[in-house]
């Protein structure tokens, strides 16, 4: 296509990264004391929030109570400012609805739901900043939040988008390569066991592909999983300073 | 395409399982797998020489370690589910001890046998519903007090504060707790008197605070004369002449979980001056 080239001959992508590089991630926990859990995560210029409320009891209706595991509540907002052009509607639109309902199927895949039974964990998710890789920054800022609140996990839950130019798989795709109109391939990977989680994608890829683009999705995931894990080393270290052990 | 699928699953696989005497006191990460002692004797090259002659070799004796919280067994290991430091406690007879994740939490979760400091939500028939700040409300049954009968019923209303401990608290039933002890006394539980200040801080915050040798609160005892409670579920109940120490007292016990030992004492030795 004319004008814009996604990769360059020496191997480049139009911010300079390599096919495999990730992005510059910057991420926080305990950002607010109200909350259960909270983290806030930067991936590039994508700029995510989660909060995370509970074990607490089923709101709403009790009938949706389930008897032997907890229920998972996720909610994604992206803010009227986020994107280019304003959003008219922060949440309640079908894109927010999918995307909540992906994250949900991602953390009840993760937490040890069957520890708490009939009680209701919250994750409300908002994004700040859209640059790409949306659904990536939320599930590592929830991952963030949810550890941050105490609710046993299996395991960390790590995520990153892919997609596929010129025979090459890139990873964590900007907002550029996102609008480009390639296939992009969004993966939610457990690291330690080395499971799947989610993996979603919404456009044609060949088959002979799909190897290739699951590999740097899966390598980045970890690559992702291993900054995550110096962060939150680092903010309980912190912690058990200030609680004098 | 087969064998670069396999390759990628291998690289994936991470970390292998850990002895859990190496990490005591490290930080651990959900997703972590730790090994128990015996497990390491038979995962090990060739075992420490100094292993006592059995006279039956094939059957290794089993020691029974206890898994506290933040921690699930998983076929024979211990996989960790919380963030935290990990922490073992010797035990004082036979077994092989406990092993836990200490972390930094502010939800409480009901356990059996805790203090807690609850607040009277409804009465409804022979039992009050108190919030305990756990996922349900816990039922307290009129009977639970001491010196209750079913003529001479306890004074407690709707608000009121009540410190008792859980008798019955899993995750499968309604938390049930009661303010008398197994041999029939109050032992400091049941209504908590009027006045005075309740406030919330995290667990660690409580569980540092209850330890034995703690600090702050003989520091705290110096400053003014004052009644406190603890309650395992991260509230405290604090009541001082005036309102105004009340409100000192609130804030220097909410503000101990961000200061350091240094600025906790500055801040003691100006109060106490005034």
């Amino acid at each position: 296509m004319a004008g814009l080239d996604l990769l360059s001959d020496q191997g480049y992508r139009v911010d300079g990264r390599r096919a495999g590089e990730l992005r510059k991630i910057q991420a926080r926990m305990g950002v607010f004391a109200q909350a259960d859990g909270s983290a806030y995560i930067e991936q590039g210029n994508t700029k995510a929030l989660a909060v995370v409320y509970g074990p607490h009891e089923i709101r709403g209706s009790r009938a949706r109570a389930l008897p032997d595991r907890a229920l998972v509540n996720c909610q994604y907002s992206s803010a009227t400012f986020s994107t280019g052009e304003r959003k008219r509607r922060p949440h309640g639109d079908r894109k927010s609805c999918e995307m909540g309902l992906q994250l949900r199927q991602t953390f009840e895949a993760a937490i040890l739901t069957q520890l708490h039974p009939r009680s209701q964990i919250d994750i409300y998710v908002q994004v700040l900043q859209a640059d790409g890789g949306t659904y990536a920054a939320c599930v590592n800022a929830a991952t963030l939040a949810v550890l941050d609140a105490g609710i046993p996990m299996r395991d960390f839950v790590c995520a990153c988008s892919a997609g596929f130019v010129d025979g090459t798989a890139l990873a964590d795709l900007s907002h550029v390569e996102e609008a480009a109109g390639g296939p992009q391939l969004a993966l939610a990977l457990l690291p330690a066991s080395g499971q799947i989680a989610l993996l979603e994608m919404d456009a044609r890829l060949h088959e002979d592909h799909l190897e290739r683009v699951l590999e740097a999705a899966a390598r980045a995931a970890r690559d992702v999983h291993t900054l995550l894990d110096h962060v939150v080393r680092q903010h309980v270290c912190e912690a058990s300073l200030l609680l004098g052990d | 395409m087969a064998e670069a699928v396999a390759v990628a699953v291998e690289s994936l696989a991470g970390v292998k399982a850990r002895a859990a005497r190496t990490v005591l006191g490290q930080v651990v990460l959900p997703g972590e797998e730790l090994l128990l002692p015996e497990q390491e004797d038979a995962e090990g090259p060739g075992g420490a020489g100094e292993r006592p002659l059995r006279l039956n070799p094939g059957v290794r004796s089993r020691v029974r370690v206890v898994c506290g919280p933040g921690l699930r067994r998983c076929g024979d290991r211990l996989l960790v589910t919380k963030c935290g430091r990990l922490r073992h406690k010797e035990p004082g007879g036979g077994g092989g001890g406990v092993y836990w994740v200490d972390s930094q939490q502010k939800r409480y979760v009901p356990v059996k046998g805790d203090h807690v400091i609850g607040i009277v939500i409804a009465k409804s028939g022979d039992i009050f519903k108190v919030d305990v700040g756990g996922s349900e409300p816990a039922s307290l049954s009129y009977l639970a007090f001491e010196g209750a009968t079913k003529r001479n019923r306890p004074n407690v209303q709707v608000g009121d504060l009540i410190y008792g401990q859980f008798v019955v608290a899993n995750k499968d039933m309604e938390p049930e707790m009661v303010c008398i002890d197994s041999c029939g006394r109050a032992n400091g539980m049941g209504v908590i008197g009027q006045d005075g200040l309740l406030f919330k801080v995290t667990l660690g915050l409580i569980r540092k605070l209850l330890a034995p040798d703690c600090e702050i609160i003989q520091e705290v005892g110096k400053l003014y004369p004052l009644e406190i409670v603890f309650g395992m579920n991260g509230r405290i109940w604090v009541k001082a002449k005036t309102i105004q120490q009340t409100l000192i007292l609130a804030n220097i016990l909410e503000a101990c979980e961000h200061m350091t030992t240094d600025q906790r004492k500055q801040i003691f030795s100006r109060l106490a001056e005034r």
